[in-house]
């Protein structure tokens, strides 16, 4: 009896071990065949309508994810060496191809079958946009919106867990915090990439991660994006927290824009509900969700990553 | 002499005590602490 | 006769187990927030319950006092808080140590971990170690989130960020558990927290409340309070035989007949049970019925 008490006592801390040893969800140990032959079938389908169009190339770009998911380490190896080259995805060019051109110049930091893994994924997005394009083309406009809001359902899009379906960022009508009027579907159309930042005032960690946040914002103008903050003490405009808050982004050099809006509102309502903080989302042209929301800050190496990450599939999605 | 002191001390605690949490929320330190209770700052709790 | 008069006593200790998870459960009472992932976000949140419960837990009803206090003066507005000072003052002249002996979900944890079987060790010879909690008090809770401040006179919560394992216990291991987010926040300080929890738990089996005893700057602010609190520990020396099982029972290396008050009592009630004679009792009130020295045998013969 007292070996089961002392097993069962030593279980709690092995249970909070190994969720600590686990990050991000993994994505599914599928077969890398059977998606092939998925992605192979849904490349050869020609829709008749744009209707069908956009359907298929929502259901492409979620096998495209999927590729990234299923290895995410390695994929990330490859976004942060294509930060650092910064050979830039240009209009036009295939991201694909791109991905190819990357993983050759880092090619030493990848064993022999990562390579391969990298290079059949590489291979496969490849086909995979040239078959959007090719959608493009045919039905332009099939790629911009999700079809009038209907998205394609998981087991449609042959997805499992990992990156679900789009999530729209609530639409919102609000202020900067110098009282300009500020409009959700402009904020996003007008840039590739909206990276979200949730604050507040009295939250150390998310006001020493400004800096960084400030850097980000820098970087992300080359590509054609943005830092966006929402500090939920400001929410409704109040005076004095718009006050504060200002102070504390003027001595912290901030110069992105910050922004509120009310809080009965869909967006206020969604901040409201966020109860971690700081928290960031990236959000892509279309004003949907990337990928998870990345809870702490920004400063350490996973989460930076991570942010990367979603960055960069927010950039190749508003490159369609 | 000295067994009075203890009464004293604690009725004096006691008003000091009232007095405190009164000025205390008047400064604005309930609705402070309330404030940092509802939104987690995932680092002051150890997370990160 | 006597023993009638202390029945209060002897039902306050008898029933101490229950009265703990009842106020563990009070503390904590929002349950359905471990499920849903969330945290409470009510207006119950602006008070301050009187044991060492994080704020962060899903379940909690109110706020960490210990936390509260850093929050406050950690910010950039505030360097004291009068707010959870006095709230603490007043807790600790109407209560003292019963906190942590009734009302403290953290201590209720600790004991429940010392009913595990094992080798017990005793703290007796380890009394030097008590001092170190009024240290942590006064250095992670009061001082450093004053003065360590970032360039817009901000500080961290020491002692929440680097120290408490209780906010690991409730907060950070629950939340984790339900929120994919957060999951991928856990990082090295995750890491430090949880060997922190895992160390406090082992002692805690080998040792009774080595937390309360050696590290809780909460247990530290109530101890200083003891002194000088309403409820107190009563010894009727014309009872008193000097038999010494009080000492012998009492888990907090305190000798009752001596030191009723003492600042490391947690007002258990152990020795109100041990004792033979009955002469131990809880008491409530000023200072005006305090404990009697020794005295002349007609003194006792009159009562």
């Amino acid at each position: 009896m007292k070996l089961s008490k002392i097993a069962a006592l030593l279980m709690l801390p092995v249970l909070a071990l190994t969720l600590a040893a686990c990050s991000a969800p993994k994505g599914d140990a599928k077969d890398a065949t059977s998606g092939d032959a998925q992605i192979a079938e849904l490349i050869a389908q020609k829709p008749s309508s744009a209707e069908e169009a956009a359907e298929l190339y929502q259901q492409l770009l979620q096998k495209e994810n999927e590729i990234f998911a299923s290895d995410n380490a390695l994929w990330e190896k490859v976004f942060l060496a294509a930060n650092k080259d910064t050979p830039m995805i240009e209009d036009g060019k295939n991201y694909g191809d791109f991905l190819l051109d990357t993983i050759e110049g880092a090619k030493d930091q990848f064993a022999a079958d990562e390579l391969k893994t990298l290079k059949a994924g590489a291979q496969q997005v490849k086909e995979i946009e040239d078959k959007l394009m090719a959608l493009e083309k045919e039905f332009p406009g099939c790629g911009s919106t999700p079809g009038e809001g209907e998205s394609v359902d998981a087991s449609t899009a042959g997805m499992t867990n990992g990156e679900s379906g789009e999530t729209k960022f609530p639409s919102f009508k609000g202020k900067d915090l110098d009282g300009n009027d500020v409009n959700s579907d402009e904020l996003f159309s007008k840039n590739k990439v909206t990276v979200m930042n949730f604050w507040f005032t009295t939250c150390k960690p998310c006001v020493g991660e400004l800096g960084d946040l400030e850097k980000l914002n820098k970087e992300l103008a080359e590509k054609g994006g943005q830092v966006v903050g929402v500090n939920s003490f400001t929410l409704d405009g109040n005076k004095d927290e718009v006050a504060d808050a200002k102070d504390v982004l003027s001595k912290k050099g901030v110069t992105y824009k910050n922004i509120w809006f009310k809080s009965d509102s869909e967006a206020g309502k969604f901040t409201s509900n966020l109860y971690s903080f700081p928290t960031t989302y990236v959000i892509d042209q279309n004003g949907n969700i990337v990928g998870e929301p990345i809870m702490g800050g920004i400063n350490s190496a996973e989460q930076r990553e991570a942010l990367n990450k979603l960055i960069d599939q927010a950039l190749a999605k508003s490159e369609q | 002499m000295f067994k009075a002191i203890k009464p004293v001390a604690q009725v004096a605690l006691l008003i000091v005590g009232v007095a405190m949490v009164g000025f205390g929320i008047k400064r604005g330190e309930a609705d402070a602490v309330l404030a940092k209770a509802i939104r987690l700052c995932l680092e002051c709790i150890g997370i990160g | 006769m006597d023993k009638r008069k202390n029945t209060a006593s002897h039902l306050l200790a008898r029933f101490r187990g229950l009265i703990q998870a009842a106020a563990t459960l009070a503390t904590n009472i929002h349950l359905p927030n471990f499920a849903k992932g969330g945290i409470y976000q009510g207006a119950g949140k602006a008070v301050c319950v009187p044991g060492l419960n994080c704020y962060s837990c899903p379940a909690a009803s109110g706020a960490c006092p210990i936390g509260s206090f850093q929050s406050v003066v950690g910010s950039s507005k505030f360097s004291f808080s009068y707010y959870v000072t006095g709230t603490l003052i007043l807790i600790g002249v109407l209560l003292g140590r019963f906190v942590c002996g009734f009302l403290c979900p953290f201590g209720w944890l600790q004991e429940l971990f010392h009913k595990i079987p094992s080798k017990k060790l005793s703290t007796k010879k380890l009394k030097p170690l008590t001092y170190i909690k009024y240290a942590v008090l006064l250095f992670a809770v009061v001082l450093l989130p004053v003065l360590v401040v970032n360039d817009v006179g901000m500080g961290d919560p020491f002692f929440c960020k680097y120290i408490c394992p209780q906010g690991v216990l409730e907060g950070a291991i629950p939340l984790s558990i339900m929120n994919v987010g957060i999951r991928s926040a856990l990082g090295k300080l995750f890491s430090w927290k949880l060997a922190i929890l895992i160390v406090v738990a082992v002692l805690s089996v080998l040792f009774y409340r080595p937390f309360c005893k050696w590290i809780c700057p909460l247990g530290a602010f109530y101890a200083l309070m003891n002194k000088v609190s309403l409820l107190g520990i009563r010894v009727d020396h014309c009872k008193c035989v000097s038999c010494g099982k009080c000492v012998k029972v009492c888990q907090m290396d305190v000798d009752v007949t001596r030191t009723p008050d003492h600042a490391e009592c947690i007002r258990c009630g152990k020795c109100v049970g041990a004792c033979p004679v009955d002469a131990i009792s809880f008491r409530y009130g000023l200072g005006l019925t305090g404990d009697k020295p020794a005295q002349s045998t007609q003194a006792c013969e009159n009562k």
